[in-house]
């Protein structure tokens, strides 16, 4: 029964499915970002919302900030509760046998998974567009705290990637070829496991190539790698 | 000037219509299309199941938007528990957060799809909240 087959499962970052949960001047779409649903479901895969920490935390009129703002003990015990939220769900997929990734938001001081933003000295009224920041090589605030979660239940760290929206002058299409590149890689890889789909089950090992283990974002270049530009918010 | 392209508005969607299994696929719209195409973001449910604390997270979710000038509206799928959207359990959590019930939506699986699809693009295209309290927040 299909049903009972292993699935392809994205858990993804809540904003790729609207917009309106980004900071003040960040949204780029009305709603969905298309281009990511349309990579993720023309290559089978099934979606899964992930929640926004920075919304119900901050709320919708918040500020932009960077990952040292957001780096806070009750900043990351909210993530913490989130992310039990939601680990249930990625843990009963794992568990079923399904492939499980993950797509975050690159440059997000919270939901980024190659790159966050960065300035430890910001602080106090933002001052745009004068105001600038620095992209790093690090996972967001709250896929640390899921990634933490996921952990804590025995579970391997899911393959990720970041949609390159908070990295500075957005690059769709570059944005889209780096997302296409990332899902392809791993039907290219499954097919050498003969279509083990599994891979990525408690135990199963190793995230697959080219992707960064917890905490070890990968090095080299984004497609849509622009330095942080005047007028781009850096904030989920 | 502000670049930002949200549109404001949104719809509480069930699993069921994001991740259609094969038999429910031929029988209800693309739903992520119709949202595409009038404007809409998603706020998913999850699947069938005991999933009290997320449901919380997505009431608190819901309550900061219907607080800050947004338009929230639910799609329901007749025929699934609550259609599709926890109901039973998420109602109450916006009930309490001081959030009025989102004028609901119901898709009707034994119905035509492409019907279907075009009877929720009309409701959806049509709703949006008064234009005073647009004006209030969406600046």
């Amino acid at each position: 029964m299909e049903q009972d087959a292993p699935r392809k499962v994205a858990f993804i970052a809540n904003c790729l499915f609207n917009q309106n949960a980004k900071v003040c001047e960040g949204a780029r779409y009305r709603g969905l970002v298309n281009p990511v649903v349309e990579a993720l479901r023309s290559r089978g895969y099934e979606l899964q919302q992930l929640p926004c920490p920075e919304l119900a935390f901050a709320g919708v009129r918040r500020w932009w900030a960077v990952y040292e703002q957001y780096d806070t003990p009750a900043y990351r015990a909210h993530c913490r509760r989130l992310a039990q939220a939601i680990a249930p769900l990625i843990e009963q997929h794992l568990r079923r046998g399904d492939e499980v990734i993950l797509i975050g938001l690159d440059g997000s001081p919270s939901t980024g998974v190659r790159f966050t933003s960065s300035k430890p000295d910001w602080g106090g009224r933002p001052n745009r567009p004068e105001d600038d920041w620095d992209i790093v090589p690090r996972r967001g605030v709250w896929i640390e705290e899921l990634e933490a979660e996921l952990a804590r239940r025995g579970l391997p760290p899911l393959p990720a990637t970041g949609w390159a929206l908070d990295m500075g002058r957005f690059d769709e299409a570059g944005s889209r070829r780096d997302l296409e590149q990332f899902l392809d890689s791993r039907e290219i890889a499954a097919g050498s496991r003969g279509h083990d789909v599994s891979a990525g089950a408690p135990g199963a090992g190793e995230p697959a190539a080219g992707e960064p283990a917890a905490g070890e974002p990968a090095a080299g270049e984004p497609a849509a790698g622009a330095a942080p530009g005047a007028g781009e918010p850096a904030s989920l | 000037m502000n670049a930002d392209a949200r549109g404001w508005r949104m719809a509480l969607v069930p699993d069921t219509l994001i991740n259609p299994r094969t038999q429910a696929r031929a029988a209800l719209p693309n739903a992520l299309e119709v949202l595409e195409a009038c404007g809409y973001g998603a706020l998913q449910l999850p699947p069938a199941g005991e999933h009290g604390l997320l449901l919380a997270v997505i009431a608190d979710q819901v309550a900061e938007y219907a607080h800050h000038g947004y338009a929230v509206v639910a799609i329901g799928v007749r025929g699934e528990p609550g259609g599709g959207l926890h109901w039973r359990r998420l109602a109450p959590l916006l009930r309490h957060r001081g959030v009025p019930p989102p004028p609901r939506f119901s898709l009707r699986p034994d119905a035509d799809a492409a019907a279907e699809g075009k009877r929720l693009a009309a409701f959806l295209s049509g709703y949006d909240l008064p234009l005073e309290e647009q004006r209030r927040w969406r600046v």
